[in-house]
């Protein structure tokens, strides 16, 4: 029986991996050789090996300190991760009860992860404007501000500008996500919590969480990984600027692919980016598996 | 009996098949500076040369601008069904290095019309090597657009004609708490254009080096540079909105449509996307303004079309190119899409052209000594990414990240270790 | 203190609401305003004249309507090919039970998500090349089936995670065969979570521009993205014409996720665990 559903299982997976190896897995191994490669449009004659001269460039590029793109990178994965899901999470809760119209108001307050991306960031780039957006319109007829304040030409505002953009496109992800899981919480389990007088917060941390820490890890998991390979919204709004204040590894791979034609250099950011998520996946996995199963 | 008939009739198939698969020839043309408006128009004019010869059918590929290039680059490189393509500037010397193109020149020779193209076009041809591997089709190059109605609440009639006297309007009409400010900043995409513009003019040597600067020659340590950077450093902080450090083509025209910025430098395509905005008769384009040393720079950009090296229809290619860039085509593509044409004639026979709004253009090419046709060393292996080099440099002088000694040196540096 | 809690669940909610469709009343707005009111500042809230030229536009200036059916057929096929493929690798991820295979297959699937699309992007066309399968829907659709297995399947795999294998065993004590099993008695209780990863799937594809730019050259295999991203040109964005784009285009998502929302809200699993 046990061998018999080891095999049926091996089966089942053919499929997945089949297509996974012909459009994802062979082509990145292409794609990653070319990070060890002097592979720049300018000439594609003469493509030689130069082992880790990729590397060294981008670390050490006095144009693009690479400290701070890392920093920025760290600041806009973090904080936007953080506050999608604790807002994701909120909105989830709030929605877990019926009430009337929950249908159609679940559809519009999740269209905004319906958008594509670059459309994201066009329109968040003229709300965040800092002389004809509508945030400083809005500001500016308040009484709030006297002058307008440059959300994205300011390196103080910029991060954050692009960020709020980011939370507000990442939200309902979650909230969906977490919504769905919510469902599948036993009533009993919280009839049993509220029989022994916990209170609702209590509730939530000792049952719920608990119940759907499977879901929340796979999520977060996941949302890391696609929030740093993210570059559509900073790429509209400030293109990595100003003065790299908004520039994260994934747009300065951009810019060295579309600005440079340099291929080399940006798989070589493409590579750092994808060995850093793997180590941070493998410990993230490590550790929120407990003593139960959770992967 | 039966054998003989059934070998003839296989025979004819094979000879009928043949004699139709030659009669027509399909095309595949790529086009780069793509705009739904822009592929109509091609489409329409496709649409009459197919009409006029039957047997080409012109199968046209338009992805969109901003990916355009990169798509270009790939489909050349792994050398896929490709005969007319479309070059630019950025592109030219990157599509010959990797022996993508044609050679044009036997082509050439044999074009009547080849005469008639003006200095600007010719030069744009032979980019890369002295020979022409493309076509062109359209020519860009700056003017200065002016928001007369808004010039003249503030008493401003007279257009500014020297660099120093347009920043010295803007300093004046800047008043942050009306929300008024002077010149349409860019500082984002393509920002060296705007900056060369105030600096590059105060290099009097500029004037005889090939380029606005290269490998073989920068002037960025010229006393004349640094002052002139320092004066478009002062219009920032004194006639520019302080987002300006973040504006690209979309900013700067609504800061212009909106008349916060009266002051905009462009390029003629921006012309039928104003007249959208604002209508015809709410500003004026004028030639640039001059430098202390009364010349200007017209740093000219350029697209047209050439024909992949191992495209296997060569001549039908050739002869539709031939047809598109004729005076009148050539002009009636321009006319609809914004952009200068090539041909001298056309300014004399379109209508168009002769228009107020492109009066300035034509004084601009038409005194080549004050409007000094430069361009950028677009063969420099340095030169792909001085754009973004560039604008974020500025950036951080602007931002008091960076000194301006410390990023002339810096910019030295770049182009000549 | 009941009706303050209430009182500001609703106060949360209509927050969440205003911040959400603040920049879509915006972009409706725009698509309804003539060229010259585009860039007027102070900004205008409503157009003072409301027009359907840009919509009218949209249509006129480009195929449209072929690029929407093209979208709509590869969104379909692609987020039911990966949904489909992934109930299978996804329940199998979750009851296998050696942990070795397990940990390896997992994170052969989330390292598919590291991967930046930028990478993909030229070797995927040079092999597409080889084998004559650039510009066609079919290769893409399968490009796109790909792309979306690794979501679907680590998000499958966490709601099959919940359904107690006492209830499969069971149905197989019942006679069952295996994929019966998960056809009849995992799947039902799953629902909402496939709806929802169904839903994901669409928007994601529905959304797709740069392989979509660079595998397809046609325009009659033109993508929805790929129109809408044409409409930013050398000289700016068309923003009326763009804003109009992204409305038509958000149609079909809301609808998706409409129908989806039932789904998850139901919360079918309840009933079921209880008996």
């Amino acid at each position: 029986m046990r061998e018999q559903s080891a095999r049926y299982f091996f089966l089942i997976m053919i499929p997945a991996f089949v297509l996974l190896t012909l459009f994802l897995y062979y082509p990145i191994i292409q794609g990653t050789v070319i990070a060890f490669q002097k592979y720049t449009l300018f000439d594609m004659t003469n493509t030689p090996f130069i082992g880790f001269d990729n590397f060294k460039a981008i670390f050490t590029d006095i144009n693009f300190n690479f400290g701070q793109i890392m920093l920025n990178t760290l600041i806009w994965v973090c904080v936007s991760l953080a506050l999608q899901f604790v807002l994701g999470f909120i909105l989830a809760l709030l929605m877990q009860k019926p009430f009337r119209g929950r249908g159609i108001y679940s559809s519009l307050v999740f269209y905004p992860w319906a958008l594509s991306g670059f459309a994201i960031g066009l329109v968040w780039a003229w709300i965040f404007n800092g002389q004809f957006g509508l945030v400083n319109d809005i500001l500016l007829r308040l009484g709030l501000i006297s002058n307008p304040v440059g959300f994205l030409s300011n390196p103080s505002y910029a991060m954050a500008s692009v960020i709020v953009a980011n939370i507000w496109y990442g939200v309902p992800f979650f909230a969906i996500m977490l919504l769905a899981a919510l469902q599948s919480v036993p009533a009993e389990l919280m009839e049993a919590g509220k029989i022994d007088g916990a209170g609702p917060l209590r509730r939530l941390f000792s049952i719920t969480i608990p119940y759907i820490k499977p879901t929340i890890i796979s999520t977060t998991l996941l949302r890391t990984m696609w929030i740093m390979n993210f570059p559509d919204i900073i790429y509209a709004m400030t293109g990595g600027g100003p003065s790299n204040s908004t520039n994260i590894l994934a747009t300065q791979m951009i810019n060295k692919i579309l600005k440079f034609y340099d291929y080399g250099q940006g798989s070589a950011f493409g590579v750092v980016i994808m060995v850093l998520l793997f180590t941070y996946a493998l410990l993230y996995l490590r550790l929120t598996s407990g003593k139960e199963e959770t992967f | 009996m039966l054998k003989r008939s059934l070998l003839m009739l296989v025979v004819l198939t094979l000879l009928v098949s043949a004699t139709v698969s030659a009669n027509t020839i399909t095309l595949n043309f790529l086009e780069v500076m793509t705009s739904p408006e822009r592929t109509a128009l091609l489409r329409d004019l496709i649409a009459e040369y197919e009409a006029m010869n039957p047997s080409i059918k012109i199968n046209l590929i338009s992805p969109p601008y901003e990916q355009a290039d990169q798509k270009a680059t790939l489909m050349l490189n792994t050398n896929q069904d490709l005969d007319i393509i479309e070059i630019r500037d950025y592109t030219v010397k990157q599509f010959v290095n990797n022996k993508k193109l044609t050679d044009l020149t036997p082509y050439y020779e044999a074009w009547s019309e080849a005469e008639t193209l003006t200095p600007v076009a010719i030069a744009a041809a032979k980019t890369v090597d002295d020979t022409p591997y493309l076509v062109p089709q359209a020519i860009f190059i700056k003017a200065l657009y002016a928001r007369t109605d808004v010039l003249a609440e503030y008493g401003i009639t007279e257009m500014p004609e020297t660099v120093e006297e347009l920043i010295e309007i803007c300093r004046q009409i800047t008043d942050p708490s009306k929300n008024q400010y002077g010149f349409a900043w860019r500082g984002k995409g393509a920002t060296m254009k705007f900056g060369d513009l105030f600096a590059s003019v105060c290099v009097d040597d500029v004037a005889n080096s090939e380029f606005i600067y290269s490998e073989d020659e920068t002037f960025f340590l010229d006393p004349g540079f640094k002052q002139g950077m320092e004066a478009y450093i002062t219009l920032f902080k004194e006639g520019t909105p302080p987002d300006g450090i973040n504006w690209g083509f979309n900013e700067q025209v609504n800061g212009f449509v909106s008349g916060t910025t009266p002051f905009l430098i462009q390029d003629p395509d921006a012309i039928p996307l104003i007249n959208n905005l604002l209508g015809e008769d709410k500003y004026e384009v004028v030639p640039l303004p001059v430098g202390p040393h009364d010349f200007t720079l017209i740093d000219y950009g350029f697209c047209g079309m050439g024909i992949p090296s191992y495209s296997k229809h060569k001549e039908e290619a050739w002869n539709f190119i031939q047809w598109i860039s004729s005076a009148e085509k050539n002009g009636y593509f321009n006319e609809h899409w914004g952009p200068l044409p090539v041909h001298r004639t056309t300014f004399d026979i379109n209508e168009h052209f002769q228009g107020k709004h492109y009066q300035a253009y034509r004084y601009e090419m038409a005194n080549p000594d004050t409007f000094l046709l430069k361009t950028y060393p677009l063969a420099s292996a340095k030169w792909p990414g001085w754009d973004v080099v560039y604008e974020t440099d500025v950036q951080s002088v602007l931002l008091g990240r960076m000194t301006l000694d410390q990023m002339l040196q810096k910019w030295t540096d770049y182009w000549t270790k | 203190m009941k009706l303050l809690l209430r009182t500001l669940k609703v106060l949360l909610l209509g927050l969440f609401l205003v911040v959400a469709l603040g920049p879509l009343y915006w972009v409706i707005v725009t698509s309804l305003k003539g060229g010259q009111e585009i860039y007027t500042f102070p900004i205008r809230y409503w157009p003072s004249e409301v027009t359907f030229e840009n919509y009218k536009y949209l249509f006129r200036i480009s195929d449209f309507s072929i690029y929407f059916k093209n979208s709509l057929l590869i969104s379909l096929l692609a987020s039911a090919g990966a949904l489909l493929i992934s109930v299978f690798s996804g329940y199998a991820l979750s009851r296998i039970r050696s942990r070795r295979p397990k940990l390896i297959l997992l994170l052969g699937m989330y390292f598919t998500q590291i991967i930046p699309t930028y990478m993909l992007m030229s070797p995927l066309f040079i092999s597409l090349a080889k084998i004559g399968m650039t510009d066609s829907l079919i290769a893409i659709t399968f490009v796109y089936v790909s792309m979306m297995i690794a979501f679907s399947t680590i998000m499958a795999k966490s709601f099959f995670d919940r359904i107690p294998v006492a209830l499969e065993e069971v149905a197989m004590t019942d006679g069952c065969t295996r994929t019966q099993t998960i056809v009849k008695v995992v799947l039902p209780l799953t629902l909402p979570g496939l709806a929802a990863i169904f839903s994901f799937a669409f928007v994601n594809i529905w959304n797709e521009l740069f392989l979509a730019v660079m595998l397809l050259s046609s325009n009659h295999n033109m993508t929805v993205p790929v129109a809408l991203n044409s409409f930013i040109s050398k000289a700016g964005v068309n923003w009326g014409v763009l804003s109009a784009g992204i409305v038509v285009a958000l149609l079909p998502t809301m609808l998706v996720f409409a129908f989806a929302q039932r789904y998850i809200i139901m919360g079918l699993t309840e009933g079921a665990v209880k008996g």
